[in-house]
């Protein structure tokens, strides 16, 4: 089994939730009781333990641990003081090392002294790393830098320009990422990267420029290139030739058509035209199903592994656990399947620890429908009690008695996705604690896809995991409300509908459509936008959605028919609207919103629709 | 040590609020001026040790002004006080020779972070 596919999975991953993790705790030093921080800090954390320890690195997985006990702690608290906030900085610089070490493909560093607590900082012997030129001349050594702004930090090129000033005066500056040119145009973000020949050693750097004004991380190594080398490396993916020679025949025919547009347009020959279009959209068609398929991965490339890691995670437990693999060859779009990885190593660790009491099988079963992917986890076991879930809402304050009570069981198991929720006693290395539905929730959504959880006492637990193919070009529903126009990624949609005024139900003031057997409460995406209210169309249209895995009813205005896009990243400053998840542009060159549901309807301020309106 | 600052800034209001931070400190604001011209003038007059400098100003705004001073005393410590959104000025100032620059509403403890750097660095063209 080639491992190093693993491992490079596995870095990159571990990066992005320490990063997000050192954004997090960060954050808290401002904000020390913030929840959903402590929160997102423990979750990190805990992604971190799980991934590491099914890797097998025990050092990396019992200091995520020992973080996440951390945060565990600081949650029951409910504040994190400062000087917890120094002590898991120096865990996630540790823990950044051990990372390096893996990457490396050195033996982990020792985390003794962190963890006893005493003198956590990192011992003498890492400056001496294997990785310091030995050179008779002593030759100044080069040192790779790392800097992050803070997210609110004001016209981050400029501040980053003065930063590679101040880098100036503490050595010879050799290189900076981006480069001093593209941050006097304006183009820097939110980090730089930068080569420094210095003298000083790279923890006296780190203390230096971390005390720099707008400066939220720093990371300093000795070494000129290895790490530019491994990043360059993530980067970049193997494309067989075949392909390559497709897009480049492809390429020679799109000049083609635009010769045979450009005369029949010369010669307003319409037919000639309209043929050109025909080719064009062929062409494109086509285009866009190759770029895909070169960022496109089988499943198999996250589940190879799974049997083996269920069966020594039974094995540790005493049980006897099968787990069969159907339809792994689908594939998917690689961001979507990093992204993945993880979700399903919870929720196979749930069925471990907490489904299959001694004996059983889990299967998971891949398939595609239409554009979408779908994942199914099933096991045998004893399924999840849904008055213990009804409990455990209740005691931790979630849901009132009645509400509990009137919840119907399918509809109350998706308060396991909630955080800090689990009816798991006790607290293994693996799972438990509820926080791993969490991350698979958060995950799933993040993906644009939908998470459902069926169970049955005593006949096991089933989750099916709907995803788009490739998270750049999705199918959307375009909606209308005051004359705007807006998009919802169509796995989000459960249905549309149009329905007569008449047709419409009132529960005291609250207005409910009756669908099959259960009403469903409706909600008004006027309201949510802030937008005026006015009478409502009849037929009204409805837009049938899931949020946090309630039905809801959507009205919009008008509903405006589906299309395939583009999603872009909604640019900066215009990013931090609550609501929103990406942008597009439509032929005509409209802007268009994807809205991201679960963000414009917060639970606090939820826009029903009542009986005047 | 006391230190000299010279404050520019067109309203009446911020100038008021920067002396009294830095009044509090036991510095003396030794010149305030209105607008960019002002500024250049009382910086040859007065060669204080700071200068806080808005950048939207009538006459001569704040950047043709550190220009000047930046181009005729290379050592001058002139930190850019910026209303929101004004990125791509403050990019320009600093290329234009600025120490450092905050962004209004004024935030005082930032404020005497971004002038305590700046006095403390040990400027080898001071």
């Amino acid at each position: 089994m080639d491992m190093a596919k693993y491992r490079a999975l596995f870095l990159s991953e571990s990066r992005d939730h320490l990063n997000n993790l050192v954004r997090q705790v960060v954050g808290l030093e401002q904000d020390p009781t913030n929840h959903d921080g402590i929160d997102a800090a423990f979750r990190e954390a805990h992604s971190i333990k799980g991934m590491a320890a099914s890797m097998g690195f025990q050092r990396t997985a019992d200091l995520a641990h020992h973080l996440e006990d951390q945060m565990d702690r600081f949650r029951q608290g409910g504040s994190v003081p400062a000087s917890g906030v120094d002590h898991l900085l120096e865990g996630v610089d540790l823990l950044e090392g051990l990372l390096d070490d893996i990457a490396d493909e050195k033996p982990e560093r020792e985390i003794k002294g962190y963890l006893a607590g005493e003198n956590p900082v990192v011992p003498e012997e890492e400056e001496a790393s294997p990785t310091l030129p030995v050179s008779e001349e002593k030759e100044v050594p080069v040192c790779h830098l790392m800097l992050h702004l803070a997210p609110e930090a004001e016209a981050p090129s400029a501040r980053l320009l003065l930063l590679a000033r101040e880098l100036q005066r503490l050595g010879e500056l050799t290189k900076t990422e981006p480069g001093l040119e593209a941050l006097e145009r304006g183009e820097g973000e939110f980090r730089l990267e930068a080569w420094l020949r210095t003298e000083l050693s790279p923890s006296r750097l780190e203390e230096l420029l971390s005390s720099f004004i707008d400066v939220s991380h720093v990371r300093v190594n000795l070494g000129d290139t290895s790490t530019e080398n491994r990043e360059e490396e993530a980067r970049t993916v193997r494309v067989r030739t075949d392909l390559l020679d497709r897009f480049i025949r492809l390429t020679g025919e799109l000049i083609t058509n635009r010769t045979l547009l450009q005369d029949a347009q010369k010669n307003q020959d319409w037919l000639q035209v309209r043929d050109g279009l025909n080719q064009l959209s062929r062409m494109v068609t086509d285009l866009h199903y190759h770029v895909l398929q070169v960022r496109m991965m089988p499943l198999q490339a996250v589940t190879d592994r799974l049997p083996r890691i269920v069966r020594e995670l039974a094995r540790k437990q005493g049980k006897q656990i099968r787990l069969s693999l159907e339809g792994e060859e689908l594939e998917l779009d690689r961001g979507i399947l990093e992204e993945l990885a993880d979700p399903l190593m919870h929720l196979l660790r749930n069925s471990v620890d907490h489904g299959i009491a001694q004996q059983g099988e889990i299967h998971l079963r891949a398939w595609r429908e239409k554009d979408q992917a779908l994942i199914e986890i099933a096991d045998n076991g004893r399924g999840i009690d849904p008055e213990a879930v009804r409990e455990k809402a209740i005691e931790n304050g979630l849901l009132t008695a009645v509400q509990a009570r009137n919840l119907r069981d399918i509809d109350l198991l998706s308060y396991i996705c909630h955080p800090g929720f689990s009816t798991a006693g006790e607290v293994t290395e693996t799972s438990g604690r509820g926080v791993g539905m969490d991350v698979v929730k958060t995950a799933v959504d993040r993906l644009g896809g939908v998470l459902h959880i069926e169970s049955e006492l005593g006949v096991g637990t089933r989750f099916v995991l709907k995803l788009p193919l490739s998270v750049a070009i999705v199918r959307v529903l375009l909606v209308e409300c005051k004359g705007h126009l807006m998009a919802m990624p169509i796995t989000r949609v459960l249905r549309t509908l149009e329905l007569e005024r008449d047709q419409l139900q009132s529960s005291g003031k609250q207005l409910m459509i009756p669908l099959e057997d259960e009403l469903i409460p409706l909600l008004s995406l006027r309201k949510a936008l802030q937008m005026p209210a006015r009478p409502m169309n009849s037929p009204v249209p409805i837009v049938l959605a899931e949020i946090r895995g309630r039905k809801v009813g959507l009205v919009v205005d008008r509903l405006a028919g589906q299309q395939e896009v583009f999603v872009q990243p909604v640019p900066y400053p215009i990013q931090q609207l609550e609501g929103t998840s990406g942008c597009t542009i439509l032929g005509d060159g409209r802007v268009v919103f994807l809205l991201d549901l679960q963000g414009l309807f917060l639970p606090a301020s939820t826009p029903v629709v009542t009986s005047e309106d | 040590m006391t230190v000299r600052i010279l404050i520019v800034d067109d309203a009446l209001f911020m100038r008021t609020l920067l002396r009294d931070i830095f009044e509090k400190q036991g510095w003396e604001v030794v010149g305030e001026a209105e607008n960019g011209q002002e500024a250049v003038e009382q910086y040859r007059r007065l060669k204080p040790d700071l200068v806080t400098m808005d950048i939207v100003m009538p006459e001569k705004n704040g950047l043709d002004a550190l220009w000047e001073i930046t181009s005729e005393y290379p050592e001058a410590a002139v930190v850019m006080c910026s209303a929101l959104g004004q990125d791509n000025l403050v990019l320009q100032a600093v290329q234009y020779g600025a120490r450092d620059f905050i962004v209004k509403p004024v935030d005082e403890d930032r404020l005497l972070e971004v002038v305590h750097r700046i006095l403390e660095a040990p400027e080898a063209e001071r």
